[in-house]
Order: structure tokens, then C-alpha cells, then sequence
């Protein structure tokens, strides 16, 4: 079963959640509204 | 084709697969997959003994299904080579309670079930891709009820039932009754042109292809019905027109329009079609026996580990993508790689004809050389700076690098493997990697000369030779028109992007840099724009820990095709730097001021190493 | 051998109109001048032309140049063109450098001519800042295997493997199905002049 995280387009702002797996190593992500792939993860704050 | 099979100069390993690839122009090595075909291909002489035992009956594929073969068969009669393959999947097996019956009535004893796959391993100077296409599934288009109606076939499905060679001898008739229809249809464009579902190109044989059925229709049964439904035809080569003029002088009838929707009379199982004519912009309805879908041509669904094995690229409809359009139409990207065929774009066989020759006449001209130049881009490993921390071997996709970490011998790179990726450059923590003709002597100054003057207006852009640059030029090429703000840096892979340009360049007052490459399955160096993505990543974390903002780090994958993507990227970028302010910028520069080249950190300590030696 | 001072041309292209329709070349001539090394800077109407290499060679010989830089077109398109050309002119060709100010630039700024013109300048600047650094290279070489793999088996590849079989080469045809023939296989008959596909 896939896993999911939050990611954060870097273009357009835009917020969502794809499929992550730390195990996988990089992969091409693309912003599902503006298509771009400045696409960062959002990590969990850390305290 | 039989002259395949009998030229000495020609090995052919047919049932089987490319499995790997490796090396670089003049010298690739091929691993190559034989299936088990369980029939020696060299003894068997095609008497058909076999298939007559053999009790299971399956579909036969060449037939698209409309008759059956058995699990032991051959493709065609004139099948080159002209031999027998048992279907394994089929087969009941060679246990003489399950059957084995093929083995006992073969005179030649040439069926053997312990066949293994075997593993051929070629060296050659030059591949020529003649993967071919796939033909559209019309079964997502259900207004024209392919999967419904019985008397609704494919266009392929036409070719073997009007082949004298199929599964009827050539005798025409549709399904439902096996009669021979006395009104045929064709609609046009079946998965092709199309914005919403199928493909958007047009597929460039359908056209003449109904045309030529039509005519075939017309010879062996005058008294046919036959109505063409099309947007518009397109009879440009050479002799085409003349035969669209046969066709509708011998009384085909060709109505502008594609129907809308299909029902079936569930007596009759006749079709009625409801088309608006566009030329005269009326509704009409037509009753027809039988109907047929002139379906477009597809890239092929399994051309992906071929695509990846030969690092090529494809164009934004999934057919590969030559070198230049129409400098270099049949060079693929990747040196001692050529097209033939519709692995390139959807032709008909006198374009694939031509195609092949000119391929394999460019192929040629590579071979008949001794000798070839590579061009002096590998990577150069300094041993005096390296400490054998293998992290370029790690990062190199070709694996062009040994260093052992054991003995802390330096890292030195095998040239003749290198593929000028630069990813090593980039990846090594201690500048030890001068990559030839994109050093770091030469890539500094560029960015300099970029941000000398009026840095805040401009944009700094990493570019990789061979997909985001030449993005940027098929926007050129397709005068799209975007802002004048980038300014681009060749490099040949985005691997090669190190974090240290990066920095420097917003430590000289940079707003905005944007990192470009290939999308990952088009990588020209394996994967080594996972490395870019992955630095570019860590980057972001870097940028934000120092009170930057990431978004002013952007990553674009481009391919050679994407000139849209390429201006629509430089339009929203240009937007996000008007709103660096300028206070930001100043910012920034503080921060990033006591910014270094990675080299420089290193030194002090060599000095130290030299004093205890 | 130490490297002599640096001596740079540049060589703007107006590629008839295609460039010099939508940006200034001469400003970029002129702009070319003032840049530290360079010592000549020409334009020319087609610089890929013969007459336009002429000039080239003419210029490295005449002013000693040892490093040439040509704001035209794609590098993918005359890097090679230009480098055989100063090659010729008895210069390492790695000591060429190419300023594209066409598909990146006047193709794109196609109604700003002041933009185009200043970003023309810039791309200019960036390649005479890489080519005070350049440095020449020796290409290896490598042999080449004069055998040749075909993948695919259809009409396409059949072709392609007699002819290069005729011509006398090794040829390596792999094919997924059984047999060879692919879809032309499939088909009855073929247009536009209704023969038999096998
Ligand atoms: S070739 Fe003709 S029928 Fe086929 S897609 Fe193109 S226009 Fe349509
Ligand atoms: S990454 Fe740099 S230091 Fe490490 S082994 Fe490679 S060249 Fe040497
Ligand atoms: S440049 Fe690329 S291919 Fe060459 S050694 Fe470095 S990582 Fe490997
Ligand atoms: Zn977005």
C-alpha cells in the first residue's frame, strides 16, 4: 500500500498529497494544478 | 522478407528481446533474449504434423482472433524463419498422461520441452530502432460500439477478413451472419485528431488506407455499398489522388461528417448511424450491414525499456524523437542510434521504406570508419584533492569512476566510459573533479558575466544539452514568444548543476535560478538527474534554514519536444521574480556572503596530510 | 608552452532577417568590443556560410586570434560546423565558443527589439566569459565495431537490415514475434498501388 505525504508546489503555492515512499528515491513530481515540478515535500514539524 | 532469411550477412533472432544495452557509439554491447521457441527453428520444415495433434485449440493473434491456431503453430504460412513455436502457456505439457502428442508425431524430432531462454551478448557499432507501432483500441470510443456490435470491426480486423490469406480465404462477410455485407461503412479518424479521447495527431495512414479498401471492396464485389464518414481526407503522396479518384469513380461515396452515435437493429443487426453532413449541415441517417473503424496508429505500449536502455527521448505523442526534425530526421539524440519506421512516427511503408534506407545509409557512414572521435567532455579526478570517499562512484550512471575506499586509493575515471554526465563534478564534497569543457573555471565567470549588471532583472537558468536547452530551442523554432529575462548555462546533464553555482549565483544578487533538465525517463545519462532533483531538494531545506525562500530555487523538467513548456516556464518564473524585492536580494547576498567554493574549504587540510607525510 | 595573451573574436550572425530582423547586431558588435580580451568583433549576414567561415579564418589569421566565439544559432545545430572551421584555421577546436542569439533570443523576442538586443549582449557576455577560459582538448578515439543490431522486424527493419547487409556489414536483426513481418504482414493489400504486402 502506497503511502502518502504532503507536498508543496514552489510555483503556484498549491498544497496537496501523492504517493511517498523514503525508500524509493527520487522521483519526478509534477503540481496537479500548474503542472510544475518545483515540488517540495513537507516534512513533519520537528520539535 | 525471405531474403532476411537466406542473406549470409544477416543473423535474425526472431521471439526474441533486447534485454540490455550498454556502451556508447562504435562500441555497444547488446544482450539479447531468446525464448524458448521448443522448436528447433534450424530442423523443423514446417510439415504441420504437430499442429494437426495437438488438441488445443486457442486464438490466433495474426488473425485478430477471427480464427484459431493450436497451442504448437506458426505465425504465417510464408513465416520467416519458416518454422513451428509452441505456445507454453497453451500447451498441456510433455507428460505423456497430459499430452506430448506433438513430440511423438514429429519425424524430425525437433520439438524439445526443456528449451531454456538463452542469452545472446552482440557487440556492435550501431543500432537501428525499427520498433514499430501499435494500432488504436477503439473499445473508450463506445459511441461507435466496437465492443457491442458484431458488425463493427477495425480497420485491421478488415485486412485479414478481406486477405485471401485470413481466416475466410479472402471471402468477405460480416460476423453476425457470415454474410457477405451489400452496405460497408468506414468512419475516419478513429482515435486520432481528437482534443478529448485517443490522440491529438493525425495518424497519416487511415486515410489512404480506407481509400485503398474501399477500391479492394469495389474489385472483388461491384455491386457494394460503400460510404466513407470523414473530417477531411488527405490524399497528398504520390499517387494517392488517383486513387481516390478510382475510388469514387467506381461509386464510393464520401459524407463529411463523423457519426455521433451508432445503434443496431437487434433484428437486422444492421447499424444505423446518425451523421450531421457537414457539407451540407444536415442530419442524415444511413443504414449499413457493417461498419468499419479506420483506427489510428499508436507508439508502441512496451517501447518504454527500449526507450531507456538507448536513453532516448519521445515527442509530447509518445513516438521517439529524432534528432533534429529536419536536419538529422532519422538520427536519434543518442550518437550511433538511428530510426526506421513508425518507432518515429506514424508512416506508411513506402515512408518506412524510405525511412530504413536512409537510416540504414546514415548507419553506414558510422560504420565504414575505423576509428571515431568522442568528444572531450569526460571528467578529469585531481588525485591530490581527492580522499577516496567513492561518493562520485556513487553517483556516476555509468560507473566510469574506480576509487577504493579501503586502501584510500584516489579516484581515477575510465574515459572510454564516461559519458560527460558531469554528475561526479557536482556530487564530490571536495572539488576534486574537473569536468572537461564545463569546468568550474568556466561555468563561475558565466554566471558573473550574467549578474555583473542589473542582477535583479535576470533570471539564471541551468540548462541540460539535451532536453530543457533544446526545449528552449523548439520554443525558438516554434516563435513562441516569452520574457527576455533568462539567461541560460549549457551544461550537458543537470547532474552537473552543483550546489555551489547555485549558491554563488545568489550570493552575486541573483532573484531567481532555475535548475532544468530532461524528464526522468528521458535522462541522457541513465538517472542522473535523480541526483539534481535530490540536490536540488536538499537545497531548498538549505536555502529556507538560512531565512531564504525556496520558491526562489526552481526545478523544470523540459524535454526536447516541450518549446510550450519551455516559454509557459519562463512566463510564470518571470512573474515570481518581480516579486523579489530587492531587500530580499540584499538579504540574501549578506547571508551567502562568506560563501566559498568547495575546493577552497579543502586545502588548509591538505596542507596538514602533506606536514604529517 | 605558456598560453599566449588572449586574443578573442566574435562573429555576430544576422542570419539574413532571422536574427538581425529583431535584434541590433551591430550594438552587439559594438557591445562585443568593449569586453575584456576581445580584440575583433565582425558581423556577418550568413556565418555558417562559406564566405562567412572565410572570414573567420581570415580574422584568426590576420589578428592571432586564439579563441573564437560566434553569437548565431543552437550549438546542436554548428557547434560542430565551427569547430571543424577554426580546426582549419589551425586553432584546437575546443577554443570555440557558441552564443545562441537566435533560437534562444531573436525568435522569442520577436516585438521587443530593445530587450532582445540587450539579452543578445548578456548571452554574448556569457560566452566570451566561458571562452577566456577555455581550454584546448584532445578527443580520444575509439574504434568502432563495424557490425550493426536492428531492432524490429517489420517492414521498416527488414529494410534497413539488407540494405546494410548489401552494403556489407554484419547485421543483427532481432525480433520479438516468431516470425519476421510485422504489421505489413498483417496487411492484404498495400496503396497506393495495390500490390500484395509479402
Ligand atoms: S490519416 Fe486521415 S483518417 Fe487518419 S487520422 Fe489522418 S486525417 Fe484522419
Ligand atoms: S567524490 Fe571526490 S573526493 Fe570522493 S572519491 Fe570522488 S573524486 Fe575523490
Ligand atoms: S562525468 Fe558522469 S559519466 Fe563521467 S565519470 Fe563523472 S559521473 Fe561518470
Ligand atoms: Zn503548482
Amino acid at each position: 500500500m502506497a503511502e502518502e505525504a504532503n507536498f508543496k508546489c514552489l510555483r503556484c503555492g498549491q498544497e496537496f498529497k501523492l504517493p511517498y515512499d523514503p525508500k524509493a528515491g527520487p522521483q519526478e513530481r509534477t503540481c496537479p494544478k500548474c503542472r510544475s515540478n518545483s515540488v517540495r515535500r513537507i516534512k513533519e514539524q520537528k520539535k | 522478407m525471405m531474403d532476411v532469411g537466406r542473406h549470409p550477412r544477416i543473423k535474425l533472432f526472431v521471439y526474441s528481446e533486447v534485454e540490455d544495452v550498454s556502451g556508447y557509439v562504435g562500441n555497444f554491447k547488446v544482450k539479447v533474449r531468446k525464448k524458448a521457441r521448443y522448436v528447433d527453428e534450424n530442423e523443423c520444415n514446417a510439415c504441420a504434423e504437430c499442429a494437426k495433434i495437438c488438441p488445443v485449440v486457442v486464438p490466433d493473434e495474426f488473425q485478430m482472433g477471427f480464427s484459431s491456431r493450436k497451442a504448437i503453430y506458426i505465425q504465417l504460412p510464408q513465416a520467416v524463419p519458416s518454422a513451428y513455436v509452441l505456445d507454453m502457456n497453451a500447451c498441456l505439457g510433455n507428460n505423456p498422461i497430459a499430452c506430448g502428442k506433438c513430440v511423438e508425431v514429429c519425424d524430425k524430432k525437433c520439438i524439445d520441452y526443456d528449451m531454456q531462454d538463452q542469452f545472446i551478448d552482440l557487440e556492435v557499432g550501431a543500432i537501428i530502432v525499427a520498433s514499430g507501432m501499435d494500432v488504436y483500441d477503439p473499445t473508450e470510443l463506445d459511441e461507435f460500439g466496437y465492443t457491442r456490435f458484431d458488425n463493427v470491426i477495425t480497420s485491421m480486423e478488415f485486412e485479414r477478413l478481406i486477405c485471401a490469406g485470413g481466416p475466410t480465404t479472402g471471402h468477405f462477410i460480416r460476423l453476425s451472419d457470415r454474410e457477405t455485407p451489400k452496405t460497408i461503412g468506414f468512419v475516419q479518424c478513429v482515435g486520432s485528431r481528437s482534443e478529448r479521447r485517443g490522440n491529438r495527431y493525425c495518424s497519416n495512414i487511415c486515410c489512404m488506407n480506407t481509400i485503398k479498401d474501399t477500391v479492394l471492396l469495389k474489385d472483388h464485389y461491384p455491386d457494394i455499398e460503400v460510404k466513407v464518414f470523414y473530417m477531411d481526407l488527405r490524399a497528398f503522396g504520390k499517387g494517392f489522388e488517383d486513387l481516390l479518384r478510382r475510388s469514387r469513380s467506381e461509386g464510393v461515396k464520401y459524407i463529411r461528417g463523423i457519426p455521433g452515435e451508432i445503434y443496431e437493429d437487434s433484428k437486422t443487426k444492421n447499424l444505423i448511424l446518425d451523421v450531421e453532413n457537414t457539407t451540407t449541415g444536415e442530419v442524415e441517417k444511413h443504414e449499413l450491414d457493417m461498419l468499419v473503424l479506420s483506427v489510428g496508429v499508436i507508439p508502441r505500449q512496451d517501447g518504454d525499456l527500449i526507450q531507456k536502455l538507448l536513453t532516448l527521448s519521445r515527442t509530447v505523442d509518445g513516438f521517439f524523437m529524432e534528432s533534429h526534425p529536419k536536419l538529422k530526421p532519422v538520427d536519434a539524440p543518442t550518437r550511433g542510434v538511428f530510426f526506421a519506421g513508425c518507432s518515429e512516427s506514424p508512416k506508411d511503408v513506402k515512408d518506412s521504406v524510405t525511412q530504413a534506407s536512409a537510416s540504414a545509409s546514415r548507419a553506414g557512414i558510422l560504420l565504414s570508419s575505423d576509428r571515431i572521435k568522442v568528444e572531450a567532455i569526460t571528467s578529469v579526478i585531481d588525485k591530490d584533492k581527492c580522499t577516496s570517499c567513492g561518493i562520485c562512484y556513487q553517483a556516476c550512471p555509468f560507473k566510469a569512476i574506480v576509487v577504493d575506499r579501503k586502501a584510500k586509493i584516489p579516484a581515477e575515471v575510465i574515459e572510454a566510459a564516461c559519458a560527460g554526465c558531469g554528475t561526479c563534478g557536482a556530487e564530490c564534497p571536495f572539488g576534486a573533479v574537473t569536468m572537461k569543457h564545463f569546468t568550474d573555471e568556466q561555468i563561475f565567470p558565466q554566471i558573473d558575466a550574467i549578474l555583473e549588471e542589473n542582477p535583479q532583472d535576470k533570471i539564471v537558468v541551468f540548462a541540460c544539452n539535451w532536453c530543457s536547452y533544446q526545449g528552449g530551442d523548439n520554443a525558438g523554432m516554434s516563435r513562441l514568444q516569452y520574457p527576455a529575462t533568462g539567461r541560460i548555462i549549457r551544461t550537458m546533464c543537470s547532474g552537473r548543476v552543483d550546489e555551489q553555482f547555485i549558491l554563488y549565483a545568489f550570493s552575486k544578487g541573483a532573484p531567481i535560478v532555475l535548475v532544468s533538465g530532461c524528464h526522468f525517463a528521458d535522462c541522457h545519462y541513465i538517472d542522473a538527474n535523480r541526483w539534481t532533483q535530490k540536490r536540488v531538494e536538499k537545497l531548498w531545506d538549505k536555502l529556507e534554514r538560512k531565512g531564504i525562500r525556496p520558491e526562489r530555487l526552481q526545478l523544470e523538467w523540459i524535454s526536447a519536444a516541450e518549446g510550450q513548456k519551455f516559454a509557459k516556464v519562463m512566463r510564470e518564473i518571470e512573474e515570481m521574480r518581480q516579486k523579489v524585492t530587492p531587500e530580499e536580494i540584499e538579504h540574501t547576498k549578506k547571508v551567502l556572503s562568506d560563501w566559498k567554493p568547495k575546493g577552497a574549504k579543502r586545502r588548509p587540510k591538505k596542507a596538514e596530510v602533506k606536514i604529517e607525510a | 608552452m605558456k598560453e599566449d595573451k588572449l586574443r578573442i573574436g566574435v562573429f555576430v550572425c544576422e542570419c539574413g532577417l532571422n536574427i538581425a530582423g529583431s535584434l541590433d547586431c551591430e550594438e552587439v558588435k559594438k557591445y562585443a568590443e568593449t569586453l575584456e580580451d576581445v580584440v575583433v568583433s565582425v558581423v556577418n549576414k550568413y556565418t555558417c556560410a562559406d564566405p562567412g567561415q572565410n572570414e573567420i579564418k581570415k580574422y584568426i589569421k590576420e589578428h592571432n586570434l586564439n579563441r573564437v566565439v560566434v553569437a548565431s544559432c543552437t550549438p546542436l545545430m554548428h557547434e560542430p560546423t565551427f569547430r571543424t572551421c577554426v580546426a582549419e584555421a589551425g586553432l584546437n577546436p575546443y577554443l570555440f565558443e557558441m552564443a545562441n542569439i537566435r533560437e534562444h533570443c531573436s525568435w522569442v523576442h520577436l516585438h521587443d527589439r530593445k530587450a532582445a538586443t540587450e539579452k543578445a549582449k548578456d548571452i554574448v557576455k556569457v560566452a566570451v566569459a566561458k571562452a577566456r577560459h577555455l581550454k584546448p582538448q584532445i578527443e580520444a578515439e575509439v574504434p568502432v565495431t563495424n557490425k550493426v543490431l536492428v531492432i524490429g522486424g517489420g517492414v521498416a527493419g527488414i529494410q534497413a537490415a539488407l540494405d546494410l547487409a548489401d552494403t556489407g556489414y554484419q547485421v543483427y536483426l532481432v525480433e520479438k514475434q516468431p516470425s519476421i513481418g510485422g504489421i505489413m504482414a498483417q496487411l492484404d493489400k498495400t496503396y497506393p498501388t495495390m500490390d500484395c504486402s509479402i
